[in-house]
Formats: structure tokens, C-alpha cells, sequence
């Protein structure tokens, strides 16, 4: 299957251009947050209080993955503390929201208001082990594997699950 | 070695089977399902799931990042001398196998309400995951069989454990447990699939069913209410990852205990991920023992 090149950051228009069914390999440093951090950033968008991480969500990649020594995998996106995300953090500049699962038809319709999309990849741990180039902690440190991480990655493989309003989900 | 020193090996070597091993028969299904698919894009996931299972068997990496919660099956034959030690080596060689292979370090640490709310901090030791309660069961022989099953967090979020209304017809109470699973497939993310299903008296029963025939499902070896669950869950046309396509379970896992007289069975259906079951299985005969 042909697969497009992606670096990070990623520009606003490449992102509005990408569609449902797109395959793409992921270059660069990306976020890897869950559960625990998500929110986090969320109220720390609301509040204004991002100060330096602003520059790191401007056409970034979240994926929903915890990062410990047993490496990295997508987690359910659908998870009320991921998907509540996912629109307000794509109004702070995130373009792709990696992570697996159906996501809902309001989370849709917002991550096209704002230009960015949802992508899945599998759950292959091993698989990417290779893929990831060097990764530290960004913040929250006493959230343990839930940190926020800025891993970068050569060649994590994804397909775009929801973009332009559409959904694979149905 | 020590008969002690021995179980704490065995049960070190099942927990990294478990957690970095495709069986046979779960490549075969693969295979099945590779052929079969038909859409593109769901192929390819499916392809990427046996590329990642033959690196994990050859680097001893993990199959998932979710290492998940070990759970342990103890199947003591009848003629085995056992130690009361016996479930002291089980843990410690599950704590030895989170550490050398090594599994997420994803124990919260702190009181009940730091637990509950994730307020008290993670445990940096991967071994502080530890199991809940082992299963022990009796069964002819000389050998102690260990079972290591790893449960992922995915399936846990739409597994459920309720009550079926048979009216007289098991068919009933199969298709209720499928339903569940159909409802599971297309928020799970993690498929292909495999629903888990165990039928009992109490919840605790199908629960410890639904575990069982994690333990003992085949993929290779599907009766037919385990095909009929697969086809109903098939026929979401899910696919691989949510992509949409022919194939979102490779089988289904089921096992029928014990019933009560009554007009309800109790049943669990776990729908398991792309990687379930995680299992690994250590045998010690009677002599490793030192009978």
C-alpha cells in the first residue's frame, strides 16, 4: 500500500489536504500523552498558560500512547479523558491525533472545523520499537509512563480515520 | 535447582511467553484472515500484526506496549506434592519475568482514594503489577501446569459480566453473549478480535469461565457456536483496526460451566484485542518437583 511521507511539524495545509483512507509514515519528534496529560494540556489551552508547549503542539502529532521500556502503542482513543481532547487540542495547533477505536460524530465535525484529522496504527509494539529514534520527557514527569513525551520516530506507520467531516466509523 | 527455585523459573517463562509469543494456531488464523480480507487497508494492519508478532518472538520484545495484568491458572494434578510455598514461588517468578522482560511499569502507588483517582504516584518497578487472585484448579496426574494469561486494558473497558434469560434454548444465551460482542467491536479499536465468553452459575463462575477458555481456545479447533459468535461479529464488517472489511474476528473462545435450575445464566464475554489471548504455559512433572 503507498504510503505518504510525513515530517513534523506538519504544515496546516497538508493536513487540510489529507483524507479518509490515507496511508502515511510519520518523520520527526511527535507528542505521545494519554489520559493523564490530555486533560492537562486541555485546561492549560483554555487558560492560556501553555507558555513554551504552544510551540510544540503547533502542527504536531499526539499519539494516544503511554512510553515506558516496553515501548509504545495506541491505546483507546475513545476514552472520555483522549476523545475530550482531541477538538480542543486541535485548536491549539495539533493536526494529527493518533491513537485507535471509533471516535464520535461531534469529534468528527471538530476536528474538521479546525483542519486537523484522526488516524489509527496497530498495536504493534515490536514492530515499532525500530521506528523510534531518541524520546524524553516534555512535562509532567510524576505522571510516570503517562508523562508527556516527545518521542521522535522514523517511519511509524498510520491510515487517516476521520478527516473533512468524514468518518471511517460510519 | 530447587523444586521452589524451579516454579519461580517456570512461571518466569510463561509470563514472557505469553507476552512475546504468537502460538501456531494464532498464526494460522492470521493467515486465514489475510486471505481472506478484502479490503486493502485492513490487510495491511493485518499484515503488520504477524510482522509484529515474528519480531517480538525474536527480539523477546513485547507483542503490545499494554503488557497488561497477570493472571495466573494453577492446575495441580492429584498425585503432586504440593509445598506452602507453591504460590510464594508462582509471584515471585511473575515479578522476575515483569522485570526482565520488562512489562509496563504501570502500578499505582498510595491509599485507596490515590488509587482510585491516580492522585499517589506510579510505581517505578514493573513487578509492582501484581496478579489478583490465582485460580487453582484440581486435575489428574502428576504435573503442575502454570498458566500466565496477560489481560490488556482495551478488552477491560467492554467486557461485561450480566445476567441472560435463556427461555429454554442455549442458542439464546450464545447470541445474547454475541451481541456484546458486536456492540464491543467497532469501539475496540484492537481487531481483529477474539470474544472470550464464559457461562456459570454467579458472576464470579463466568468470570473464571470466560478466563478458561482464554486458557484453552483454539483457533484452529472452532465448534459451532464459537463460529456463530465469530460470523456475527464478522458481519459488522469492522475489519482490521476499524478500517472496514471482512474479517473483525478471527474466532471465538467459549465455555459452558456448571448451570443452575433457574430461568438465567450468568454469563462474561471479553472481547479479546488483535493479540489475545496472551498465554503461556509451563508443565513441571511430579519429579522436577521433588517427589
Amino acid at each position: 500500500m503507498e504510503r505518504m511521507r510525513i515530517e513534523t511539524p506538519i504544515p496546516a495545509d497538508m493536513a487540510s489536504s489529507l483524507r479518509v483512507g490515507q496511508a502515511f509514515e510519520i518523520y520527526g519528534k511527535i507528542l505521545c500523552g494519554r489520559d493523564a496529560v490530555l486533560p492537562r494540556l486541555v485546561k492549560m489551552v483554555s487558560e492560556d498558560t501553555l507558555g513554551d508547549l504552544a510551540a510544540h503542539l503547533e502542527g504536531s502529532v499526539i499519539f494516544h500512547t503511554a512510553v515506558s521500556p516496553a515501548g509504545i502503542g495506541p491505546t483507546s482513543s475513545n476514552k472520555v479523558e483522549i476523545e475530550g481532547s482531541i477538538v480542543p487540542l486541535s485548536t491549539a495547533g495539533v493536526r494529527v491525533h493518533l491513537g485507535k477505536g471509533a471516535i464520535g460524530a461531534d469529534t468528527v465535525s471538530g476536528l474538521s472545523a479546525n483542519g486537523s484529522v484522526f488516524a489509527v496504527t496497530p498495536p504493534a509494539t515490536a514492530l515499532f520499537m525500530d521506528k523510534i529514534v531518541s524520546q524524553r520527557v516534555l512535562a509532567f514527569p510524576e505522571e510516570g509512563m503517562e508523562a508527556l513525551f516527545e518521542v521522535e520516530v522514523a517511519g511509524l506507520p498510520a491510515i487517516v480515520a476521520a478527516a473533512q467531516g468524514e468518518s471511517i466509523f460510519g | 535447582m530447587t523444586p521452589y527455585d524451579k516454579i519461580v523459573s517456570a512461571a518466569k517463562e510463561a509470563l514472557i511467553t505469553a507476552a512475546t509469543t504468537f502460538r501456531e494456531d494464532q498464526y494460522r488464523a492470521y493467515e486465514r484472515a489475510v486471505e481472506r480480507e478484502t479490503n486493502e487497508p485492513s490487510r495491511w494492519a493485518t499484515q503488520a500484526m504477524i510482522e509484529n508478532a515474528h519480531i517480538a518472538a525474536a527480539k523477546k520484545y513485547p507483542l503490545c506496549d499494554d503488557t497488561g495484568i497477570p493472571h495466573v491458572i494453577l492446575e495441580v494434578g492429584t498425585e503432586v506434592q504440593l509445598h506452602g510455598n507453591l504460590i510464594a514461588a508462582v509471584l515471585e517468578g511473575v515479578a522476575a519475568g515483569q522485570r526482565v522482560l520488562p512489562t509496563r511499569p504501570m502500578g499505582l502507588k498510595g491509599s485507596d482514594e490515590e488509587r482510585l483517582s491516580q492522585r499517589g504516584g506510579l510505581s517505578d518497578d514493573p513487578a509492582a503489577v501484581v496478579p489478583p487472585a490465582i485460580m487453582v484448579r484440581s486435575v489428574p496426574g502428576h504435573e503442575l501446569r502454570i498458566t500466565m494469561l496477560l489481560l490488556g486494558g482495551g478488552p477491560e473497558i467492554r467486557s461485561q459480566t450480566y445476567r441472560v434469560f435463556h427461555e429454554r434454548s442455549a442458542e439464546n444465551v450464545i447470541r445474547e453473549a454475541g451481541r456484546w460482542a458486536v456492540e464491543a467491536a467497532a469501539r475496540l479499536g484492537c481487531t481483529p478480535m477474539v470474544p472470550c465468553i464464559g457461562i456459570g452459575r454467579t458472576h464470579y463462575e463466568a468470570t473464571t469461565l470466560m478466563l478458561q477458555a482464554m486458557q484453552e481456545g483454539d483457533f484452529d479447533h472452532q465448534n459451532d457456536w464459537e463460529v456463530m459468535v465469530a460470523d456475527m461479529v464478522n458481519s459488522t464488517g469492522t475489519g482490521s483496526l476499524g478500517l472496514r472489511g471482512s474479517v473483525t474476528a478471527l474466532g471465538s473462545f467459549i465455555k459452558v460451566g456448571p448451570q443452575r435450575a433457574s430461568g438465567v445464566r450468568i454469563a462474561c464475554m471479553r472481547p479479546g484485542c488483535a493479540i489475545d489471548p496472551r498465554r503461556g504455559t509451563a508443565v513441571l512433572s511430579g519429579a522436577e518437583l521433588g517427589e
